[in-house]
């Protein structure tokens, strides 16, 4: 899974060459060999890697704040979104939900790498919502149906329809 | 009597008893003292019951076995209006609660959903000793009153007559309630959410059914069953004036109309026999007999094992069946305005009962279009898809789906009620006829109320050699139908019809949840009574 993730995130920030991965331990974690130097182990760090390689660094946040803000969810979405037992998707879908009531992306204003790699971490998740579900934790849904139109960021994912009018009356459960 | 004894015996003995035996000697002269008291008191009472000056203006009743036919007439609740104020008149109601203060008595009588508040006063009418029968009359007990009607300064809010009270002068208990009742009634009309802030008690739907009669006598049971009883006397009301017959069929069969599976099956003698899943085959044989256009309300089981707010294995059935002149859109047409005038009457006389429910239960008001919104199943299907709902294209609608789509036409077209049409042949019944473009679409329908399912209906087959064809691909036993298929053989009329089922109707008009609300006493896999 997170190795088609990189590939695609390869390809969505115009790297030409794709590297060579490998997984280590029970639970797959990418290691990217580099040619010259030590491997580099884990998502965020081979991900932090490629944007630097693609010179687009600007997908880490400009201020140092912003830079913060993007770590601070490239965390969440390996320790909180990926391997999340059922129970507790609707406890993430809710804090996001809360989070992105104010924001058009997940660092504010710009477009990071924080937005790419929850996109593809949550993907699993929303494409299993019913309509009502949706609705729900709208703030998430229009957030994601952005990235997921956002040019170059989809790749291996199947796009998820989202509607854009409130079916179910408001304050309904 | 042997405590006075113990007590004899303590006095009796010698000095130097213990701290222990003091105290006890004590506590039992005390005893006594209180004993003494209220002996006395009791004698008091007597002696004041027997020149209690109202003794004839109350009591309990002997029970009513007809002796007498009394002159008098009783004024019901929802009458007392301000118009009735100062005549003395007769009421028969139930005690809903009472508050006795001193030489007060304050009771709220209640008949169906009308309340009125009720006073009794020590007084030129009223005695001490009557005050205090009425204030220890059982809740939900039938009195009789007979009181002057006062008009009130200010508006009494818990009472449905709010400006009048009753200065009572008589009172007679004409059937008493057990002191303890299964639920409170308060209880059962407590909006849902509302006990749990307050930490107040909600009924909960088994007890409720458990004890059915008490829980229909609330204002919102009332209400419903109302209501419930125009939707079928609208039903026959608009029917009968379009020129329709109402018809009475067996329920008692030989065989299952739609699909052998779920059928009730009784034992007939030397043979086993169905209970009827619907009219069908006895209302098209009365097509096929010239009556035209026919209708029919009576009970239709079904034996699914499904426990579902939906699902009940008995309810009332509302069928009709019409022969048509060239397109079955003409008996769709006649569905719908049926409908149509069933929701406008129901607007229209009964908004005091929607109201009341609306107090338990909120729900948005019920909306259609004039003239009905009709979708053809593809459609609806474009819509599911358009949704990201995947499905095959000769699928049946799960219920989620139907639920959906009922919200995206609701979102849409606005509207509550609409008819899909054109259902794939492969999930209807045998007798339906296969749609002539396309042999794999039909000419059958459904009808939807807030997104639920309440009809369904089609074009039936009248031919008998066609019909013949289809019940063998659907492998049923000719044999069986026999005498259905011949109906066909002696020229038969095309025709077309469908079924509603009441406690539905009434359940997704108002918004309820839960069938078994608007089902009197209700039938399901686990419940056989009350």
């Amino acid at each position: 899974m997170a190795l088609r993730e990189l590939s695609s995130l390869e390809k969505c920030l115009g790297l030409k060459k794709p590297n060579k991965y490998g997984t280590q331990g029970e639970r797959k974690v990418p290691v990217l060999q580099n040619n010259n130097g030590a491997p580099l182990v884990g998502l965020v760090t081979i991900a932090s890697h490629l944007v630097h390689e693609a010179k687009k660094t600007v997908l880490l946040g400009n201020s140092a704040e912003e830079r913060a803000v993007v770590q601070q969810w490239l965390e969440y979405r390996i320790a909180r979104v990926d391997n999340c037992p059922k129970d507790e998707l609707k406890v993430i879908l809710k804090e996001l939900n809360h989070y992105l009531e104010d924001k058009v992306y997940i660092a504010g204003n710009v477009f990071t790498l924080a937005d790419i790699l929850m996109y593809y971490g949550i993907h699993r998740i929303v494409v299993e919502l019913a309509i009502q579900e949706k609705e729900r934790y709208l703030n998430v849904t229009r957030w994601f149906d952005h990235i997921q139109h956002y040019p170059g960021v989809r790749h291996h994912l199947p796009p998820v329809v989202v509607l854009r009018n409130r079916v179910y009356p408001s304050g309904h459960h | 009597m042997t405590k006075e004894n113990v007590q004899g015996a303590s006095e009796e003995e010698p000095q130097g008893q213990s701290k222990k035996g003091l105290k006890k000697q004590q506590k039992e002269a005390e005893k006594a003292a209180k004993k003494a008291e209220k002996q006395a008191k009791l004698a008091d009472q007597q002696e004041a019951d027997e020149d209690d000056f109202a003794k004839d203006r109350y009591g309990v009743c002997p029970m009513v076995q007809s002796q007498q036919k009394l002159d008098r007439a009783l004024v019901r609740v929802q009458d007392l209006t301000p118009e009735k104020a100062e005549q003395q008149i007769w009421v028969r109601a139930r005690i809903h609660t009472s508050r006795a203060k001193g030489k007060q008595c304050f009771l709220v009588l209640r008949h169906q959903q009308f309340t009125v508040q009720a006073l009794i006063a020590v007084g030129d009418h009223a005695s001490k000793q009557m005050v205090k029968f009425a204030a220890n009359l059982t809740k939900e007990s039938i009195i009789d009153v007979e009181a002057v009607v006062k008009k009130v300064d200010q508006k009494i809010e818990s009472c449905s007559q709010q400006d009048v009270e009753l200065h009572v002068e008589r009172i007679f208990v004409i059937s008493q309630s057990e002191p303890r009742l299964p639920l409170q009634l308060e209880d059962a009309v407590r909006p849902e959410g509302d006990g749990d802030e307050e930490g107040r008690a909600t009924v909960n739907q088994d007890t409720r059914l458990d004890n059915r009669v008490i829980d229909l006598r609330t204002t919102t049971s009332q209400a419903i069953f109302r209501l419930q009883s125009g939707v079928c006397q609208l039903f026959r009301d608009t029917l009968i004036n379009k020129g329709f017959v109402e018809i009475q069929t067996p329920k008692i069969i030989s065989a299952a109309s739609e699909g052998g599976a779920n059928v009730f099956t009784v034992s007939y003698f030397k043979t086993s026999a169905y209970l009827a899943q619907s009219p069908q085959l006895y209302k098209q044989m009365c097509i096929c007999a010239d009556f035209d256009k026919v209708f029919c309300v009576g009970p239709v089981f079904r034996a699914e094992d499904s426990n579902t707010h939906r699902h009940l294995t008995e309810f009332v059935g509302l069928d009709i069946e019409m022969a048509f002149n060239y397109h079955y859109h003409e008996v769709v047409d006649y569905i719908t305005d049926t409908m149509v005038q069933i929701f406008k009457g129901l607007h229209d006389r009964f908004q005091t009962e929607i109201q009341t429910v609306n107090k338990q239960y909120p729900s948005e008001p019920f909306k259609f279009l004039e003239p009905t919104l009709r979708l053809e199943y593809k459609e609806g299907l474009a819509m599911l898809k358009a949704a990201g709902v995947e499905m095959g294209d000769e699928d049946d609608l799960s219920t989620p789906n139907e639920k959906l789509l009922g919200r995206l036409v609701k979102e849409k077209y606005d509207t509550d009620f609409y008819v899909l049409d054109k259902y794939p042949l492969a999930v209807r019944p045998f007798y339906t006829m296969p749609d002539p473009n396309n042999p794999k679409y039909s000419n059958s329908y459904d009808m939807f109320m807030r997104g639920e399912e309440i009809l369904s209906g089609a074009q039936r087959v009248h031919d008998a050699q066609l019909l013949t064809e289809r019940a063998m691909h659907h492998g049923i036993d000719l044999e069986k139908i026999k005498a259905y298929i011949d109906s066909f053989r002696y020229g038969a009329p095309p025709h077309a019809g469908g079924g509603i089922g009441l406690e539905r109707v009434t359940m997704l008009y108002l918004g309820l949840h839960n069938i078994r609300q608007t089902s009197m006493f209700p039938r399901d896999p686990k419940r056989l009574t009350p």
